[in-house]
């Protein structure tokens, strides 16, 4: 009775499973997010419904991945390797640090730290970097994550064209425009002010 | 053992009238008075009934009833851990639990309702229950709060947080193993009971709490006070254990309910 054909559209409609929920062998499918491996076979490990999703054309592998699509997704969490938005909290002589507020476009429940090393602002000249010409607090930079970091802050980098100061506010209060790599302009009062910039496409 | 009931017993149970109580004064005859007046058909578990999503600020909650005994579970997390001291292991959720039971949960008010030994060693209880199996590897570096209120107390409130918590992780989407579920069950004269309410429970026989992965047939909990026969005791944990599958079966279509209503809400 649990686990009721929804879509009626054949055996291989999509149906809803709870956790513990034996999906299929582990020789026959890859287990997704959702879905976990426990001896030989694909167990559920969240109340949802069960996707299959043919393999990727050119990989190794020939298995289907199977997923189970919850309704409520816990909230995003930074992995290596993922571009994050955050707000900058703090700047000083050699690290900024800042507040990770969306990962991979999807919003965070709750904000997790992160830290901007003088190393990591950018990829040319990293031991002449000032970051108070960098980075300002409030503004908002795109970021990469290295690692998880120290017990206290995740470790991110700016690193790359596209990262940087995305959006920025002027001492005067205005939005600034970006003018170059290392400048954004006040439209109010026309001030230039420094910031490692992001190259927005 | 725990406080004393607010309500009168179960349904299959019926209560001393006055006039026998005020015959009887010392304890073994009160028993043997209650005993006598336990209608002695196993009434088997007493009417379950579950809800999710009462708390609507929390991540996941769930509010779950055996009987008379009400309880409120509520699941925050997974987020970033609070106190870093605490951290132990970095590749891992770490996972707390805390249990209180309200002041009017109970026939007498009572004082301290967190803090006391019962409510520590039934957080722990909970918790290292329900850490067997939440997946917590995948979430390192992270926290889960599962905080766990009784509303209304008359035996049994072990099992009753156990499985509230487990619906309320899994209405959180906290990925785990599979669904944990309780009950209890003990012995009174020479009839294994399952689900023993307060009245049954402080009739003096014992009483096994035991905690399941529901489909992968596993014990994660077991705890008895007093003491059993080793065959008698068989006999108890198994009633228990089919107790446990009962709960597991009623918990899926609670879950399967609500992500039907989900959906249709959401119009996919």
């Amino acid at each position: 009775m649990v686990g009721m054909m929804i879509d009626g559209a054949g055996e291989e409609a999509d149906e809803l499973v709870t956790p513990g929920e034996f999906l299929g062998e582990a020789t026959q499918l890859v287990a997704g997010k959702g879905a976990y491996v426990s001896g030989r076979s694909i167990l559920a490990s969240l109340t949802g419904r069960r996707t299959i999703t043919p393999p990727t054309p050119g990989s190794s592998d020939n298995r289907s991945t199977i997923e189970v699509v919850g309704h409520k997704a816990h909230g995003a969490v930074p992995q290596p390797g993922s571009i994050v938005i955050a707000r900058v909290t703090k700047v000083m002589a050699r690290n900024a640090s800042v507040d990770i507020m969306c990962v991979d476009s999807k919003a965070v429940k709750e904000k997790f730290s992160g830290i901007i090393r003088q190393q990591d602002v950018r990829a040319t000249e990293i031991d002449k970097v000032d970051m108070y010409q960098s980075f300002r607090p409030g503004d908002i930079v795109r970021a990469l994550v290295l690692s998880l970091g120290d017990a206290r802050a995740y470790y991110l980098s700016t690193a790359k064209n596209e990262l940087g100061v995305v959006s920025a506010q002027s001492i005067s209060g205005g939005t600034m425009v970006p003018i170059s790599w290392t400048e954004m302009q006040c439209p109010l009062t026309g001030q230039i002010e420094q910031r490692k910039v992001a190259k927005v496409d | 053992m725990g406080p004393p009931p607010t309500l009168p017993t179960s349904h299959s149970f019926s209560s001393p009238s006055p006039k026998t109580l005020q015959e009887t004064k010392t304890p073994f005859e009160i028993r043997f008075a209650l005993l006598s007046s336990l209608s002695i058909q196993n009434h088997g578990m007493r009417h379950l009934k579950g809800e999710i999503g009462v708390v609507s600020k929390a991540d996941g909650s769930a509010l779950f009833e055996m009987g008379n005994t009400r309880v409120i579970a509520a699941v925050y997390g997974p987020k970033e851990i609070q106190n870093k001291g605490q951290q132990m292991n970095n590749n891992e959720a770490l996972v707390r639990c805390e249990y209180s039971m309200a002041n009017f949960s109970t026939g007498d008010r009572t004082r301290r309702p967190k803090g006391d030994r019962r409510s520590t060693e039934i957080s722990l209880v909970i918790r290292q229950t329900m850490e067997a199996c939440i997946l917590t590897k995948l979430m390192p570096r992270s926290q889960i709060d599962i905080f766990v209120q009784v509303l209304q107390a008359d035996g049994g409130t072990r099992s009753a947080c156990i499985n509230a918590a487990t619906l309320a992780l899994a209405d959180a989407g906290v990925p785990m193993r599979d669904i944990i579920t309780s009950c209890s069950a003990g012995y009174l004269c020479t009839t294994p009971l399952l689900d023993l309410n307060y009245a049954e429970d402080s009739a003096g026989g014992p009483d096994v709490t035991v905690g399941i992965l529901a489909k992968m047939d596993k014990v994660t909990l077991l705890q008895m006070d007093a003491k059993l026969p080793l065959d008698t005791f068989e006999n108890v944990m198994q009633l228990a254990i089919e107790g446990c599958k009962a709960v597991a079966q009623y918990i899926r279509e609670i879950l399967l309910e609500n992500t039907k209503q989900l959906e249709s809400r959401r119009g996919s």
